[in-house]
């Protein structure tokens, strides 16, 4: 029977077996039989369809028991259930072994892969030395990936920028009452303005175009820009 | 004759609508160039070739949200009323700012013309527009203008009355295109507008249906009132989210993008910069006047100038004015025979309208300032350097522009707050607008102050006025602590480039507040002045005769028959309440009669103390008056009261229409009653105690 089963599978069997055994339950063969017909399929299932699986396979099994076994496999972390509205609770099973590690930007939501036994094997050591025992892990790092980092330019609050800096306008914090009012004066989302005068917490003046405004030191802090050009 | 064409004018403040406005009717009317200076609906008349043609002056802005007062007043103008034509002017130094304004208009399916103002100014800084090509691109003529010179003028009514008849061959309807995704919901919301609601119109439908992407308030109450408001809004709750999930920004932004995106797209082959110049003569004085040390000290020194000038050179004309108001009630009392009607026209208009008149010179050299600081420019630059003082009185700069009006007169200074989005700060600078001292209060300080204090009479005129600044600041601050406590809105105010002034300009601009005080001579103090010589004449003495003999007796007792008059017994019978301040019942008459203008509280003292009747230094007459009826101390107490309470029945009015509220109107009055009264109170007490009486 363990043969039939992938290599990462198998760990996956034999760690429960020992599981198993430790919580000195009954029943262990057929428990293992669920637990193959499970880890074959890669479909959300039901206790009920999961009934229907080893009905195929020849073995009957009451759904109370199916479903006994699946609460258990989810109880070690090792399936997931999940509650649909209205619905009997589907259980899903971990990939544990096709294990990688996640690289997830928050900016475009791309998800890179890796792997690296070093990590892994540290890993366990953790675990162990805690006297922990590690069923599965998942490891997510956030933040930007590579395009995103360089699409981006730093941005910085209006007031900080020193006179003569040719600016660019990156967004607005705050209610929509600041963004509405510039705007409609022509200081709109990306449009260049190079400020005339910025001293202290006071108002300053910018020039956009053709035209120049004063904003007061509350709403500039309110004004995000991103430096184009320093001119001195 | 042909039908009457109504056109209205919009565009952006600063563009030179209102000269474009002054070329197209030859109406006088003010020019100014602080944003937001043709506050109030204009409207003249002119004719060309045949055709008669309404103009309305809409007020300067530049969008048509409903975020502030005067762009909901020029968009519902055009919706409601749905002029023939409506004449954009665009400065053509600023087109791509100015276009904004215009894709609005072009959403509200009206026929339009734009004006390309300023072409000298923007042909100097090295801006070229083709403007032939950007008319047929966006289907809209453009007529090429210079406002201060009255040039395109003839060009300007002959397009407008082309478009008016259809007859204009680049005129086509266009469409902002907002894009896929927005033009999708745009469709869908239209759609359900038309058939659901009571907006059935194809253009209008389409711009309420953009204006609910845009989260526009006055729409959506429309929609909200009408039926059909749940199909309406279960859709726009959709398109809305919709559009957030695709374009991952909310629809409000889009479509203020998207405006900005045709603009880019319409001058991209159009429009060229032939050179780049970073910085203009008018940045270099900013340099100096906004400076952060120089700037204050200057703007003090120009507002120092500006009192000086209205005291000192103001002093020649009055002295004249005085003289001759002096000869009248000579000539008059020689000519006339004793009797009712004489005594009326000396004791009742003479000497009432007179005493009020000689003050005119001082009104007209302050407005001329005050006209002067705008016309140039300064006026916005005011509030710059004002700006972080306003802010303890949370407030920002803009509220100073009303503050400064307020010298010259309360009534435009409180339509002035108009230009203050947030209805906060409209209604705190409301409140507050009346403790700055307005001219039409000068000729009461003059007249007590130069009565009682002599050669300081200058010296105590001005305390009065910081005094009033000062309460300004003070009740400033205690309405943000306790009425407003909310957040100051966004300061952001364009500084117009610096202009000489006319001399024309200045005067028209001048004239056209100033003369308001001239048409109250003629009407609310004449009537005034009668009304309390006709109050303070009956009952007549029982001995009154035209005999000499008995007439000088009649002088001798004249006190005791005042007294026992209508007004009098008015004196007396809220006597009581200000008799605590040491006022007696001629100061009481005069502070309840100076409710209507303050210039009556001098005439009402002129009338009772019947000075027209004295021929001569009138003036002097009065003063001597004053002199023997008061104290210094109870004098400067009344002068505090006649500065803290409510200026004139014209400025309640006002307060209650800007507000909208007799509830804020009440508390101005309440409030600044009461203030009054404490503080002519504290001062005679106190003024006593300290055995200065």
């Amino acid at each position: 029977m363990e043969r039939m089963l992938g290599k990462d599978h198998r760990d996956i069997y034999r760690q429960f077996k020992i599981i198993f055994e430790q919580e000195g339950l009954h029943r262990i063969d057929e428990r293992l039989a669920i637990l193959e017909a499970f880890l074959g399929t890669e479909s959300h299932l039901t206790a009920v369809e999961l009934a229907g699986i080893l009905k195929e396979k020849g073995i009957t099994f009451s759904e109370d028991f199916i479903r006994e076994n699946l609460e258990l496999f989810s109880r070690y972390g090792f399936a997931q259930e999940k509650q649909f509205e209205d619905q009997a609770p589907r259980y899903e099973h971990h990939h544990l072994g096709m294990h990688h590690d996640h690289l997830i930007c928050v900016r475009c939501g791309t998800i890179l892969e890796f792997k690296n036994t070093e990590i892994e094997a540290l890993q366990s050591v953790v675990a162990r030395q805690m006297g922990f025992h590690d069923l599965q892990h998942r490891m997510e790092i956030y933040g930007l990936c590579d395009k995103c980092l360089k699409k981006r330019e730093p941005t910085i609050p209006l007031i900080m920028a020193t006179p003569g800096e040719r600016v660019r306008i990156a967004g607005f914090l705050g209610g929509r009452g600041v963004e509405r009012r510039l705007t409609s004066m022509g200081l709109n989302l990306g449009a260049e303005v190079e400020v005339i005068k910025s001293s202290g917490p006071g108002p300053l003046i910018v020039a956009s175009r053709e035209t120049r405004v004063a904003l007061g030191f509350g709403t500039a802090k309110q004004v995000l820009v991103s430096i184009m050009e320093k001119t001195g | 004759m042909a039908k009457e064409i109504r056109i209205a004018i919009a565009g952006n403040p600063n563009s030179g609508k209102t000269t474009i406005f002054n070329n197209l009717t030859g109406a006088r009317q003010k020019v100014g160039n602080w944003p937001g200076v043709t506050v109030e609906k204009k409207e003249g008349m002119t004719s060309y070739n045949g055709h008669a043609i309404r103009v309305v002056d809409l007020p300067g802005t530049y969008s048509l949200t409903a975020y502030s007062l005067e762009e909901i007043i020029a968009r519902n103008y055009i919706i409601e009323t749905q002029p023939d034509v409506v004449v954009d002017v665009i400065d053509a130094s600023n087109l791509e700012r100015n276009l904004y304004l215009a894709t609005q208009l072009i959403d509200l399916g009206v026929k339009l013309v734009f004006a390309l103002n300023m072409v000298d100014i923007a042909r100097s800084r090295g801006l070229v527009t083709d403007h032939a090509k950007l008319s047929v691109l966006m289907g809209i003529p453009f007529v090429s203008t210079v406002g201060t010179r009255n040039l395109g003028t003839r060009d300007l009514l002959e397009t407008i009355v082309r478009v008016a008849e259809d007859r204009e061959s680049v005129s086509r309807h266009i469409h902002i295109d907002y894009g896929l995704e927005l033009e999708e919901e745009i469709e869908k919301l239209q759609g359900l507008i038309r058939t659901h609601t009571s907006f059935p119109d194809k253009h209008h439908s389409r711009w309420m249906g953009i204006k609910l992407l845009e989260n526009d308030e006055e729409v959506t109450k429309q929609i909200e009132k009408g039926p059909g408001k749940r199909e309406v809004f279960d859709q726009l709750e959709k398109s809305k989210a919709h559009i957030h999930n695709i374009m991952g920004e909310e629809s409000e932004a889009l479509v203020a993008d998207r405006r900005y995106g045709f603009i880019r797209g319409a001058l991209k082959e159009t429009f060229q910069q032939t050179r780049r110049d970073r910085r203009y003569l008018s940045d270099q004085v900013d340099m100096v006047l906004t400076n952060r040390l120089l700037g204050f000290p200057i703007f003090i020194f120009f507002i120092w100038a500006m009192f000086q000038l209205t005291f000192t050179l103001g002093q020649y004309p009055t002295d004249w004015i005085d003289a001759g108001v002096g000869l009248l009630g000579q000539f008059v009392g020689e000519v006339m025979g004793a009797g009712l009607l004489r005594d009326l026209i000396i004791n009742g208009v003479i000497s009432g309208v007179g005493g009020v008149v000689v003050f005119l010179p001082n009104i007209f050299i302050l407005f001329f300032c005050i006209a002067l600081f705008e016309d140039t420019g300064y006026m916005a630059r005011a509030a710059f350097i004002m700006d972080k003082v306003m802010h303890t009185l949370g407030l920002h700069g803009k509220s100073f522009i009303p503050m400064i009006m307020g010298f010259g007169c309360n009534v435009p200074a409180i339509m002035a707050t108009r230009v203050l989005e947030s209805r906060r700060d409209r209604i705190l600078t409301i409140l507050i607008n009346p403790l700055i001292s307005c001219s039409a209060r000068l000729p009461v300080y003059v007249l007590i102050a130069g009565a009682l204090f002599g050669a300081r009479a200058g010296n105590v005129i001005f305390s009065i006025y910081l005094i009033g600044v000062a309460l300004a600041i003070l009740m400033g601050q205690i309405f943000k602590r306790t009425l407003f406590r909310g957040e100051i809105a966004p300061f952001v105010l364009e500084l117009p480039p610096y202009r000489m002034p006319t001399l024309k300009g200045t005067i028209i601009h001048m004239w056209d507040r100033g003369s308001i005080f001239i048409k109250r001579m003629g009407t609310v103090i004449l009537v005034g002045s009668i009304l309390i010589w006709a109050l303070s004449s009956f009952p007549m003495a029982p001995n009154h005769s035209s005999d000499p003999g008995v007439e000088k007796q009649y002088a001798a007792q004249r006190e005791e028959f005042q007294e026992n008059t209508l007004l009098g017994r008015l004196g007396k019978a809220i006597g009581p309440v200000l008799r605590p301040l040491g006022f007696d019942w001629r100061e009481s008459v005069a502070l309840l009669t100076g409710f209507v203008a303050k210039e009556i509280v001098v005439s009402t003292f002129g009338v009772l103390y019947h000075v027209g009747e004295n021929s001569g230094e009138e003036s002097e007459s009065l003063r001597s008056a004053i002199r023997s009826a008061m104290t210094p101390l109870i004098g400067y107490g009344f002068m505090v009261f006649v500065l803290v309470y409510t200026p004139c029945l014209a400025t309640v009015a006002a307060i209650r229409r800007e507000t909208g509220s007799w509830g804020w109107t009440g508390f101005s009055v309440g409030y600044s009653l009461t203030l009054a009264w404490i503080l002519a109170f504290i001062i005679y007490r106190g003024g006593l105690i300290l055995g200065l009486g």
